[in-house]
């Protein structure tokens, strides 16, 4: 019994990094999507080009790629003058990375409200600053969270990639111990972790869901 | 909106006629190849009501919505209240004061639209008071008790709590009447304000414009309700292939029509109701 405790208690270390990671992402990457949805939908055309490059870059290659570039291919680039520790590497791929998809995600919801909103708002005597604040994002929320409910339970899984640049979360301890022990049970108590925490970020949008379910857009 | 600011400001005196609260001139506009208004002279008095008549596609609405700003004008003028928003340059196009300078002189001028375009997220009392406490800065006090009195015009007392997805269409565009209202408009723009209403509420609506009416508020009423207009107007105004073709009394328009293409309008419209 003694054992199993262990062995819990080990990979739930790892699952102290995993919520770091989680937590971390989300904080920066749901306000960079938001400043490049903007972006992407403004009046700058180079902007516009250069966020289009940026979403492409990092939709369009894998995320493992992204993170052995961030960890390994940085130092070899730069003669080993730019050198992350490989939390560091995660937090700063993974930011990148998911305010590449929530880029695209706010950019569908604030798109999909209808121009009769804006018309509205500036025969009100709105200004664009003010109707994208008052009246659009508030909207473009509702739309946007099942999407992004997707992406948080992506984020959650996709934290066990880290375990290759020896980030020690959760897949990266119950694997040593499997190794270790030959014990197939570390990997048991690792999926139990994981099942956890995606159930409780299902909880969460479900009610933030429910919180926006008082209107319904026509 | 980009145009040389100083340049278009000298033009931006006050002007002497009053009783014109809005003027445009040679108004143009064409989306892509089609040409939907070709050179339209239009004014509207201090306190009349004016309806725009004519069938789908004449520009009635392009030209309203030139009025407020929600389309831009390629060549013409339009002078609000004195004051040019617009002004044709040497070279025939139209040249715009900045956006912010265009916003304020609209604020003059409140929107109802065929869809109502009420704010979803808001309750209705929230629909009236937004504005209002973001735009002219009124504390939300004021802006709740003006909000409640305009809901009692319109008759909504007791939907102030509601939302827009919970009401019928003939109670949200008279809640897109109060919440027009609620800024204080000098004029009223109604764009087919009952087009998109089944018949049965069609006559709710009406009946909040026509007690407007009664306030001599300045209306500009784009409609396809020939009797409401013969009712209410002072003047109407016939559109047809982006020109206006008539300019006179509901009697001259609607009852005793000189243009062939307006009894032919007429007639169509009979025959459809």
């Amino acid at each position: 019994m003694d054992y199993w405790l262990d062995i819990t208690a080990y990979i739930g270390l790892g699952a102290g990094v995993t919520l770091k990671i989680f937590f971390v992402t989300l904080l920066f990457s749901v306000p960079l999507g938001v400043v490049c949805a903007l972006g992407k939908l403004g009046k700058f055309r180079i902007l516009r080009g250069a966020l289009g490059v940026y979403t492409w870059v990092f939709r369009g290659t894998p995320l493992l790629l992204q993170l052995f570039f961030t960890y390994y291919g940085l130092g070899i680039l730069s003669d080993g003058r730019i050198a992350f520790d490989p939390e560091t590497a995660a937090y700063i791929t993974f930011v990148f990375n998911y305010a590449a998809y929530f880029t695209e995600i706010f950019r569908g919801g604030i798109q999909s409200i209808g121009k009769g909103q804006y018309e509205a708002a500036k025969a009100l005597g709105m200004n664009p600053g003010l109707t994208m604040k008052r009246i659009i994002l508030p909207q473009a929320i509702k739309i946007i969270l099942p999407p992004m409910g997707n992406e948080a339970i992506n984020l959650i899984k996709d934290t066990a990639l880290c375990s290759v640049i020896t980030v020690t979360e959760i897949l990266r301890n119950a694997n040593r111990v499997m190794s270790r022990d030959f014990n197939v049970g570390a990997l048991v108590i690792a999926a139990l972790v994981y099942l956890l925490m995606t159930f409780a970020v299902i909880q969460v949008f479900r009610k933030l869901e429910k919180r926006y379910a008082y209107y319904t857009i026509r | 909106m980009c145009a040389p600011r100083d340049r278009v400001e000298e033009l931006n005196g006050i002007e002497a006629n009053q009783t014109e609260i809005v003027k445009a001139t040679n108004l143009h506009k064409s989306f892509g190849r089609l040409h939907v208004l070709k050179g339209v002279d239009f004014y509207a008095n201090r306190g009349e009501i004016l309806s725009v008549v004519g069938p789908s596609g004449s520009g009635k609405s392009t030209l309203l919505r030139l009025l407020n700003h929600l389309e831009t004008a390629d060549r013409g003028s339009i002078r609000i209240d004195g004051r040019y928003i617009a002004k044709e340059n040497a070279d025939g196009r139209s040249e715009y004061i900045s956006g912010k300078k265009v916003l304020k002189i609209c604020s003059k001028l409140g929107m109802v639209f065929q869809n109502f375009n009420l704010f979803p997220h808001k309750s209705v009392i929230e629909n009236l008071m937004e504005a209002p406490m973001t735009v002219a800065g009124v504390s939300k006090d004021a802006a709740a008790e003006k909000a409640e009195s305009l809901l009692e015009k319109v008759g909504l007392t007791d939907k102030r709590n509601a939302y827009p997805g919970q009401l019928s269409g003939g109670q949200q565009q008279r809640v897109a009447i109060a919440r027009a209202l609620a800024m204080d408009p000098e004029i009223m723009l109604f764009d087919e304000p009952t087009s998109a209403l089944d018949p049965e509420l069609i006559g709710e609506v009406l009946g909040v414009i026509k007690n407007l009416a009664a306030e001599r508020i300045t209306m500009i009423i784009v409609t396809h309700e020939m009797n409401f207009a013969r009712g209410i107007s002072d003047r109407i105004l016939f559109m047809d292939g982006g020109l206006i073709l008539a300019d006179g009394t509901p009697d001259d328009i609607l009852v005793n029509p000189s243009h062939p293409r307006i009894r032919d309008f007429l007639r169509k419209i009979i025959r459809e109701q």
